[in-house]
């Protein structure tokens, strides 16, 4: 910008003394900050949330518990649970255009795609709901429900859930669907993943998935 | 330099004060409030399932809030709103030193060197983007970004920052705020105060697209295209309302620039003698206000689609609505990033060759025809899903659109002929824009024969092209037009082999990256992917390498320019020895422009015997403006001029 | 005149130059791989644009360069000042406006007009009365083939994923919708594909709401395992599993393919 001499600095003028003017110093370091703060709400939400856990662990949820979907994650992705710990979960989808569904398990399988050879998601290979006995009620708005291997009670008329057969257990709502789906934690301890692996498996491609930490009893 | 005068207020005494908040810091507390009150608001009376303290309604009313509070705390509201209302306010503007750069101006050289800084910055961060994407793009399996929606918004907000706030921005709300008053020799613009605050909708519009991510990732690229759009997150709300800001910040550019060349020309500056560098902006100036209400109307239409919902685009068996109405605007769109560029050719060559121009009126016929068809061509870029009985009528009027664009050539053809230029770094840049705006137009000869267009339309050979085109056009010109007025902006020049070094370096790094481009879309490689069938590997690693070195190449020049403002050598007044009025004032020029009124007396391109200086200023002026400045430090012409300076408030 | 000889005969000579290397390229397909009738016009008319245009483009690329080899100054040096220059040069203009409007009439005549005259000749329905009829279905984010003449109602490959294949010299008629058969409910299930074959030489974006046609003939026996430019791909970004839309694509002989039919049936009933 313009030369300014240091002699322009000192002259007696109302608008040039220092300490009319607003703030050097203030100036650089406030935008400088909401600069860092912009950043890192940029690219480091997700890094500062998992150090945060390995610090502080998550709190275990257990009771009512909702699980929201959205184009394409879903909320929370994050869940803590114990052993023997009653569940509700209330499986809701916010999206307005698509459908979701919500599997759990260990271990994607790879499927074929010829142009890119072997990509991760095609179903789990071992599925969490396996053996589990699961009661599903309120149903509204569901796309469809394969039970796979899991025990299922049904409230209310079956005609509602639309079962199929074929693949992991995972109800499927559409856009403003939802679900409740009350259960007992299955002593399964560990990590497991969740996701949603409708439309050709692009929605976990693209992050649709999350992760369930069962603490034992 | 000019110790310019401040008037002090009169009326009330300077009572003591605490020193008032940065500008910058109060808008972002103010737009912070008004982003709190509104978006509260809107989920209090509109709460969503499961209570999220955002939604797409209420982010977008927060944003509006935000968006005033940002304006009101920058200087609308001290500035514009107490003085309009007959409230006292403390506010005075600045008359030098850079603080006046980071607050509300109301000079126009101080507002058209915040429109290149807030450009230069969103080229930046786009630039960075880029950079990101080329990374990506050296495997063919995702790596940097971990999902294909990230990569996606990130050439979204790559090609909507570019085109948006920086292709549109730089040479209008830049170049043409600081030197079409000069260069009209007007003293200041018509609509200067509006202007002042429209600058400011430019770091608001940065911001939004940039930090859309926040609401979600959003998948159209800068094109928005419906269906699509209204299935993505609500990152794309970002994208609708950060290209309205960019937008209403241009098109009040364009109310400005037009009105004061209509109304604030120097006695005997006719139209026919209209320093090309204008037309060119008057030119792109009608087309932004045409077209930009249009986009600007289509993107409202797609905002509600997506937040009461409406059915404007989204509806079974419209889907083709969108995509006419981007593209009426789209089409344009290119113009006015690339006439000004063709202005700028004609501009510096007569001077560095010292050489009439040849064949004026068409260089100006040319600008106009081009401006005029650019509004007939739109569907172009829809040969591949538009009716086949529509398709020959627009190949047509494209085809046809190179023949005034050609006239550019020509001029600076029928100039350059057994002229003696200076070969210098100015020059040097516009020859390479005229090389590479060759490339990017012979493309597009390919893209406009229809068949061709059908295997060629969403390859990388259209990337390629309109990298060509833009670049070529804008981003060189640009740099050539900034080593040219270094001179008049900052009254330093620059070190003849540095400039061109690095000119060379980019120049190379640009055509050995975008070069390949055309070679990858002719073999297969498509638009929008971030992984890609492995046999198109090996190029795109190594496009991938010039590419950051191309990065690195501009960003070298920016940083050289920016010294070279601060620490080059003292230039000469009027170091090429132009014929144009900005070069009849000190340099840089003080607030309003001239001493005296300037007036023009012959044509601004003519060279060799029996020509005259065609701008004359009193002789008190020219004292005034020249030698007494260069000497006495308190020098103010305020003091010589006959009607005090023109201040008036 | 001088300067005119000179610069006439170089870019006599470079056009020359230029067009000889038109030659090689051309004699290498600058299209790479191009196996339809369709994709035939495209590199036609490709290659007489590229064939016409060096010309132009050497013209003023040996402008620029011959401008600052003969045309400037010594570094530092002013341009002489005492000359008078011409300011218009109606011949020069003539032939250049001339030229360019020439030009451009006779690429909007050819190959515009007479290619794509060609090509809706092609799409004639007298033409086109004993095609291969496939349904291409584009559904976020993946291809559906079903081939209506044969009952076929999704041909996949081993793996699983949806496949086409063509007889070769055998004009196909593609029936191209963008809906999702399995979520009917949602009317805004779908967006706008582009159904493109790199090898073909042509793209057709498929539109939600419309029913649109494409008709070509393949001319080669190939597979994706001979030139990955064999594959099914969608051109127009439609959202997150943009990259992934793709498909196998074969074309075999008829007796093959009669065979190939055959073994879809078999894998459909059973
Ligand atoms: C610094 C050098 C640059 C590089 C390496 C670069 C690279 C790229 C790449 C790789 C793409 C993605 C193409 C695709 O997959 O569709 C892209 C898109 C784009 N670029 Fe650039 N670019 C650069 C500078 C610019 C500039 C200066 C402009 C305009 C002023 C620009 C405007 C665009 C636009 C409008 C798009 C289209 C985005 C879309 O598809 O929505 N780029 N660029
Ligand atoms: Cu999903
Ligand atoms: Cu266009
Ligand atoms: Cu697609």
């Amino acid at each position: 910008m313009e030369y300014e001499s240091p002699k322009d600095e000192k002259t007696p003028n109302t608008e040039n003394s220092e300490e009319n003017q607003w703030s050097r110093r203030q100036f650089l370091v406030g935008t400088a900050a909401i600069g860092v703060a912009g950043a890192v709400t940029l690219f480091g939400r997700q890094s500062l949330v998992n150090a945060a856990r390995s610090v502080f662990g998550s709190p275990v949820s257990s009771g009512t518990v909702h699980l929201y979907a959205y184009d394409y994650y879903y909320i929370p992705n994050y869940m803590t649970w114990r052993v023997g710990d009653r569940m509700e979960v209330i499986f809701q989808n916010q999206s307005h255009t698509h459908w979701h569904e919500w599997t759990m398990g260990r271990h994607v399988n790879e499927a074929y795609f010829q142009a890119f050879g072997n990509l991760p998601a095609d179903a789990w290979q071992e599925d969490f709901w396996d053996g589990v006995p699961v009661t599903l009620s309120d149903p509204y708005g569901i796309d469809n429900f394969v039970p796979n291997q899991a025990i299922v009670t049904y409230v209310g008329p079956k005609a509602a859930y639309n079962i199929q057969s074929g693949g992991d257990f995972s109800p499927t709502l559409k856009p403003g669907g939802s679900l409740h789906l009350s259960f007992t934690v299955p002593n399964k301890p560990g990590l497991w993943d969740f996701g949603c692996f409708v439309q050709q498996y692009i929605h976990y491609r693209t992050g649709m998935r999350g992760q369930v930490m069962i603490l034992p009893a | 330099m000019a110790h310019a005068m401040t008037v002090p207020e009169s009326g009330h005494a300077p009572r003591p004060r605490k020193a008032p908040m940065p500008p910058v810091l109060r808008a972002f507390l103010w737009a912070a409030i008004g982003f709190l009150l509104l978006n509260t608001f809107v989920i209090a009376v509109d709460p969503f399932r499961g209570h999220p303290f955002v939604t797409g309604p209420s982010v977008v009313f927060g944003w509006v809030g935000a968006a005033i509070g940002w304006l009101l705390g920058i200087g609308l509201y001290d500035a514009v709103l107490l003085p309009l209302m007959g409230f006292p306010t403390r506010w005075q503007e600045r008359q030098q030193g850079w603080r006046r750069y980071w607050e509300f101006a109301t000079d126009h050289k101080v507002i058209g060197l915040q429109y290149m800084m807030f450009a230069v910055g969103g080229f930046l961060i786009a630039g960075g983007i880029a950079m990101l994407m080329r990374y990506e793009l050296m495997t063919p399996y995702l790596t940097i970004f971990h999902y294909p929606s990230n990569y996606l918004t990130a050439v979204g907000i790559h090609g909507t920052l570019m085109m948006f706030s920086f292709a549109t921005v730089f040479m209008i709300g830049g170049l043409g705020n600081y030197f079409v008053p000069l260069m009209i020799g007007a003293r200041e613009t018509v609509l200067s105060k509006l202007s002042g605050i429209g600058v400011w909708l430019v770091p608001v519009g940065i911001l939004t697209v940039l930090f859309s991510p926040l609401l979600g990732e959003w998948s159209t690229g800068w094109r928005g295209y419906e269906p699509l759009a209204g299935q993505d997150a609500n990152g794309i709300l970002f994208y609708y309302l950060g290209v309205l800001a960019l937008t209403m910040s241009s098109l009040i550019v364009a109310l400005n620039l037009v009105a004061t060349v209509m109304f604030r020309r120097a006695p005997g500056l006719t139209w026919g003698r209209l320093p090309l560098f204008v037309w060119g902006q008057v030119t792109v100036n009608l087309l932004m206000l045409i077209w930009f209400p249009e986009i600007q109307t289509t993107f409202v239409m797609a905002l509600l689609d997506k937040v009461v919902p409406l059915n404007f685009f989204t509806a079974t068996g419209s889907p083709l609505t969108y995509l006419m109405l981007f593209w009426l605007f789209g089409h344009p769109e290119v113009y006015i990033i690339a006439v000004p560029a063709f202005a700028i050719w004609n501009e510096i060559i007569p001077v560095m060759a010292q050489k009439s121009l040849f064949g004026r009126q068409w260089a100006v016929i040319g600008l106009v025809f081009v401006m005029m068809l650019s509004g007939l061509v739109w569907a172009h870029h829809m040969f591949t899903n538009l009716r086949n009985s529509e398709i020959l009528p627009f190949s047509f009027f494209t085809e046809m659109i190179s023949i005034p664009t050609g006239f550019a050539y020509m001029s600076a053809i029928g100039t350059l002929w057994k002229s003696k230029v200076r070969l210098n770094t100015p020059m040097l840049w516009i020859l390479m824009s005229m090389f590479n705006f060759l490339i990017g137009g012979l493309t597009g000869v390919f893209l406009a024969d229809p068949i061709v267009n059908l295997q060629l339309h969403d390859t990388f050979w259209v990337v390629g092209h309109f990298h060509y085109t833009i670049i070529g056009s804008m981003v060189f010109s640009g740099f050539g037009a900034i080593y040219y007025w270094l001179p008049k902006l900052s009254g330093r020049t620059f070190n003849e082999t540095w400039g061109k070094t690095l000119a060379i370096i980019t120049f190379l790094a640009f055509n050995l990256t975008f070069s390949q481009f055309f070679l990858l879309g002719l073999h297969g490689m498509n638009r929008w992917v971030p992984a890609y069938p492995a046999y198109l590997q090996p190029m795109n690693f190594e496009v991938s390498i010039f590419a950051f070195i191309l990065g690195a190449a501009f960003l070298g020049n920016i940083l050289y320019i920016g010294y070279c403002w601060r620490n080059g050598a003292q230039a000469g007044e009027n170091p090429w020895g132009a014929k144009t009025p900005e070069w009849f004032t000190s340099s840089p020029a003080p607030r309003y422009n001239f001493p005296v009124q300037p007036e023009i007396v012959g044509s601004l391109y003519l060279y060799g015997e029996g020509t005259k200086v065609p701008v004359v200023t009193t002789a008190l002026g020219e004292l005034a403006a020249t030698s007494r400045a260069t000497q006495d430090p308190q020098f103010d012409w305020h003091d010589y001029a006959p009607d005090g300076g023109g201040v008036t408030s | 005149m001088g300067e005119n000889v000179v610069f006439a005969v170089l870019w006599v000579v470079f056009s020359v130059l230029g067009e000889i290397g038109d030659r090689v390229i051309i004699r290498h397909n600058p299209m790479y791989y191009i196996v339809s009738n369709q994709g035939q016009l495209a590199l036609q008319a490709f290659n007489f644009l590229l064939v016409v245009l060096t010309p132009v483009f050497v013209f003023v690329v040996l402008f620029l360069v011959f401008t600052m080899v003969r045309f400037t100054t010594k570094r530092g040096e002013m341009p002489p000042a005492n000359k008078r220059f011409a300011i218009d040069n109606k011949a020069f203009v003539l032939v250049w406006v001339g030229g360019s409007i020439a030009l451009n009439l006779l690429f909007f005549l050819h190959p515009t007009t007479s290619a794509m005259e060609q090509m809706f000749a092609l799409d004639q329905p007298a033409a086109n009365t004993h095609d291969l009829v496939v349904d291409v279905t584009a559904r976020q984010w993946q291809w559906i083939f079903s081939y209506p003449q044969y009952g076929l109602t999704q041909t996949l490959t081993p793996n699983g994923q949806n496949l086409l294949e063509l007889p070769v010299n055998v004009p196909v008629k593609f029936v191209l919708r963008s809906y999702d058969p399995y979520h009917t409910y949602d009317q805004y299930a779908d967006v706008i594909h582009s159904f493109w074959v790199p090898a073909f030489g042509i793209k057709e974006d498929v539109i939600p709401g419309e029913t649109r046609y494409e008709y070509l003939t393949p001319t080669a026996i190939t597979s994706y395992a001979v030139n990955p430019m064999v594959r099914v791909q969608c051109a127009e970004v439609c959202g997150p599993g943009h990259p992934w839309m793709e498909s196998p694509l074969a074309v075999v002989s008829d007796q093959q393919f009669a065979q190939w039919v055959k073994a879809q049936k078999a894998l459909a009933n059973g």
